[in-house]
């Protein structure tokens, strides 16, 4: 039997304090499209970085074309033949296309290692006829759609000479047309010769394109199968699997009085026609995968980026959000998606941290009063059961579940009636996710609204009371108790809808 | 994991008490001071020490509000031209029969718009850096003023006016006290207030403050509006030591000021350093000048000093990070 152009044997790859992957394996044979599919945190990402080199395992064997090889760094892994093609691509938008397909390997001149400009144009132009592309490689890199751009991607690719090339998530920015364009391409690539590894997050590139299928989940292998072999619901089960085991400390709480209304809220290219009620005591969830536009919503309602269509109600009142200090005045706090950045000053104590976003309740005499801000600071803190010697640790030396429940206390500070969490237990290890857990179901339990944006199926499922479903900017599905099941989310926010059907999914609701 | 219940107190550190960078002033201060004594005797007396600070006092005001502005994380090198514009429409106010009273507000008021027109700027072009913003407004508040009044002097000032430059108020000389005032104003405001918190705030993390509901795009307008103000205050006591003005007054206060905002700890990266930091730092280049002019040391060589001592002010935290503190362990 013909080897393996690609096989990974047993790898595992420890990260300080998370195990990214542990025991995987996979297997590529020449001229295959292998898809490889799984949930965000399956530990494709890291996956990838393993094979390119970027990482190197913890333990673990990796075989090229029957040889086994050790990358000491992305060279190593390029100098085989290997190439990746990223989501987000990496590119120089101010050069031109053929200096950005030859970046790193230009043509140069014996001797004088002068730039042989002609040749590379020439060559560049070859590639791009290949690839059916219509623009010409002196065009700037940052004139092109990210369409045209992927395209360069996958020159550069072919320019190295790769023989395996991973596309990560190539048509997760594209529109329906140039993904078709895209699938051509890849298809041409694969009549070449190549061996092309297809991670993804829609169904319909999988079934489109690859033979074979692999699924990771929780940094595990969990298997392979040929395309035809398996259908789209053992999929789902595939992908999400396990039965829940975390305890989620969800009691019922009493609802009250609509909070929050929207009604056809929208923003040009990022989301449209967003409605949606919440009450006080109710746990809402909004999931969808990456990019489905869910945090640009409440990023928007949150007043750091206005929407430009639709209308809001607090407590039945008209209003306009333009900005967070007038957001938070109407009693909306946000808890943001990455703490690091956006939620923490790192390197303050946590008493100030805590106190930052209400500042001025503790002014006193035109003056800031630090006593009365460090009493409020340790009330918060042993609330939210922060863990640390006391409230003059820096926030940076806390770990990520400590430093979650400082953005809780400082979100607390703050006088709120509607609560917009934003991927509360994101980066945190078990243990600090019930406590978390425990926060919010105290929290709704209080009378607080609460929105919670996630990911992670298991904690919708354990958590919310109602749960809607965005996918390309848009409510595809609002799940009421009952529905709320892996198969029904997965289901409104993986596959394409005519608009008519989205509308009926909202309706039946 | 460290499982106690979190307190509120905190243990007091000799330790931490004197790892500070303005203990660090407070001992090269005292150098300087040994080291003019010796070389000049005239040095260590009450009247030329307290005139000494005449002369250097005028520029300290603009340091101020640049506490301000580096610790947001921004820099302001168009000062020293508010400064030259302010003075010279004041100077043309007045020589056109304007009430010398009136000319001295409208002089605050053309600070106050310029730095006013710099925050605007910076706010509404994010994609410019302050440096940038400030480089143009530099080279267009000096040019406006040249046109006004087209490389001449002016002045002519009533006698009064004097004393804002040279007069005293008992034995102390009127600018220090209007200084002394200044300073105390600005120490409550960034280190008292939930202004300053705020400022502080936005030079660590200005993503974190926005999404923390600090208007951000105002807290600058007002910071650089402040410089401005600032600026004009130091064209008022310039003035009015110097009896005239022209176009070109003032020229590289910019660098002075920002030089002593450093050499006082406060970090170009944002966030960090004091106020009383770059108040001792005022003073410590002020008595240093001072005194190698008394014994004729070359302008030049001063400069040499100087250019040091920022090198090590801008190392030593490094240093010490690196080697003297650690950040408790994760």
């Amino acid at each position: 039997m013909e080897p393996y152009v690609l096989e990974l044997k047993a790898i595992t790859k420890i990260f300080p304090g998370v195990k990214a992957l542990s025991d995987v394996m996979f297997q590529l044979a020449p001229g295959e499209i292998h898809a490889l599919m799984g949930e965000n945190g399956a530990g494709k990402s890291t996956f990838i970085k393993i094979i390119t080199g970027v990482h190197s395992p913890t333990e673990g064997e990796m075989y090229v074309n029957g040889q086994k090889v050790q990358f000491q760094n992305p060279n190593d892994a390029k100098r085989l033949g290997i190439a990746a093609i990223y989501q987000h691509v990496t590119c120089y938008p101010d050069l031109s296309v053929t200096e950005n397909i030859f970046m790193g390997h230009e043509k140069v001149q014996k001797g004088t290692r002068r730039i042989r400009w002609g040749e590379m144009h020439k060559e560049a132009q070859k590639l791009l006829d290949d690839l059916g592309a219509k623009f010409s490689p002196r065009t700037l890199m940052g004139s092109l759609s990210v369409a045209e751009q992927q395209i360069v991607e996958i020159a550069k690719a072919l320019s190295t000479d790769a023989k395996i090339i991973i596309m990560d998530e190539p048509t997760a920015a594209l529109t329906k047309r140039e993904s078709e364009e895209l699938y051509r391409i890849t298809e041409r690539l694969r009549d070449r010769g190549a061996s092309i590894i297809f991670i993804s997050h829609r169904f319909e590139d999988m079934y489109r394109l690859a033979s074979k299928v692999t699924v990771f989940r929780d940094g595990k292998y969990i298997g392979s199968w040929q395309v035809n072999e398996i259908d789209n619901k053992d999929l789902i089960v595939a992908m999400v699997g396990r039965e829940i085991t975390q305890l989620f400390p969800k009691t019922e709480a009493k609802l009250g009085d609509e909070v929050l209304r929207t009604d056809g809220l929208g923003r040009t290219g990022y989301f449209a026609d967003i409605s949606f009620s919440l009450r006080r005591g109710e746990i809402l969830g909004f999931t969808g995968l990456v990019g489905a536009g869910r945090t640009e919503v409440f990023q928007s309602l949150f007043g750091i980026e206005a929407y430009d269509r639709g209308n809001v109600f607090v407590k039945g009142e008209p209003v306009r959000i333009d900005n967070p200090q007038q957001a938070m005045k109407l009693g909306i706090g946000y808890l943001p998606e990455d703490r690091q950045k956006q939620g923490l000053v790192l390197d303050w104590e946590i008493s100030r941290n805590i106190t930052l976003s209400a500042l001025d309740r503790f002014v006193s005499k035109g003056s800031l009063d630090t006593a009365k801000e460090e009493e409020e600071a340790v009330r918060l803190a042993q609330k939210m059961n922060v863990k640390a010697p006391s409230i003059y640790h820096l926030v940076s030396s806390l770990s990520g579940g400590n430093q979650q429940k400082v953005v809780f206390a400082k979100l607390l500070t703050a006088d709120l009636d509607i609560l917009i969490l934003d991927e509360p237990t994101k980066g945190v290890d078990v243990g600090a996710k019930s406590a978390i857990y425990e926060i919010i179901s105290t929290l709704a339990g209080q009378g607080y609204g609460v929105i919670m944006i996630s990911s992670e199926m298991p904690e919708m499922i354990g958590m919310c009371d109602r749960v809607a479903v965005m996918r390309e900017g848009r409510i595809t599905a609002m799940l009421g108790k009952g529905e709320v099941t892996q198969e029904n989310i997965l289901q409104a926010a993986m596959e394409s809808r005519s608009p008519s059907e989205a509308l009926a999914g909202v309706a039946k609701s | 994991m460290d499982t106690r219940v979190i307190s509120g107190s905190r243990a007091f550190s000799w330790k931490r008490f004197f790892m500070q960078w303005e203990w660090m002033l407070v001992l090269i201060f005292i150098a300087v001071n040994i080291m003019n004594m010796n070389l000049s005797e005239y040095y260590w007396s009450f009247d030329s020490l307290r005139d000494a600070t005449m002369t250097f006092l005028d520029k300290a005001f603009i340091v101020l509000p640049m506490v301000l502005i580096i610790i947001l994380g921004d820099i302001d090198i168009s000062v020293a031209s508010i400064v030259a514009l302010s003075s010279v429409i004041m100077a043309d106010l007045y020589n056109s029969g304007v009430p010398m009273p009136l000319a001295m507000l409208i002089c605050l008021g053309v600070g106050l718009v310029c730095g006013f027109i710099n925050g605007l700027l910076i706010v509404k072009f994010k994609e410019l850096s302050s440096v940038i913003v400030t480089l143009a407004t530099m080279i267009i508040y000096r040019g406006i003023a040249y046109i006004l009044l087209e490389d001449q002097a002016a002045g002519k000032f009533p006698e009064w006016f004097s004393f804002l430059g040279w007069g005293y108020v008992g034995p102390v000389p009127f600018i220090l006290i209007v200084f002394a005032v200044c300073a105390a104003v600005f120490i409550v405001l960034l280190h008292r207030t939930t202004f300053g918190r705020r400022v502080y705030a936005m030079g660590n993390n200005l993503t974190a403050s926005r999404f923390s509901g600090i208007r951000v795009d105002r807290m600058k307008i007002i910071v650089f509006t402040l410089a401005g103000l600032m600026a004009a205050v130091t064209a008022l006591f310039l003035t009015s030591r110097m009896g005239s003005t022209r176009p070109n007054v003032a020229t590289g206060y910019e660098l002075d000021v920002i030089a002593m905002v450093v050499l006082g700890g406060i970090s170009t990266a944002g966030g960090k350093g004091r106020m009383i930091g770059a108040i001792l730092a005022v003073f410590l280049i002020g008595f240093l000048r001072y005194g190698l002019g008394l014994v004729n040391v070359p302008a030049q060589v001063l400069l040499i000093i100087l250019g040091l001592l920022l090198i090590v002010a801008v190392m030593l935290p490094k240093l010490k990070l690196s080697s003297l503190t650690r950040k408790p362990g994760r």
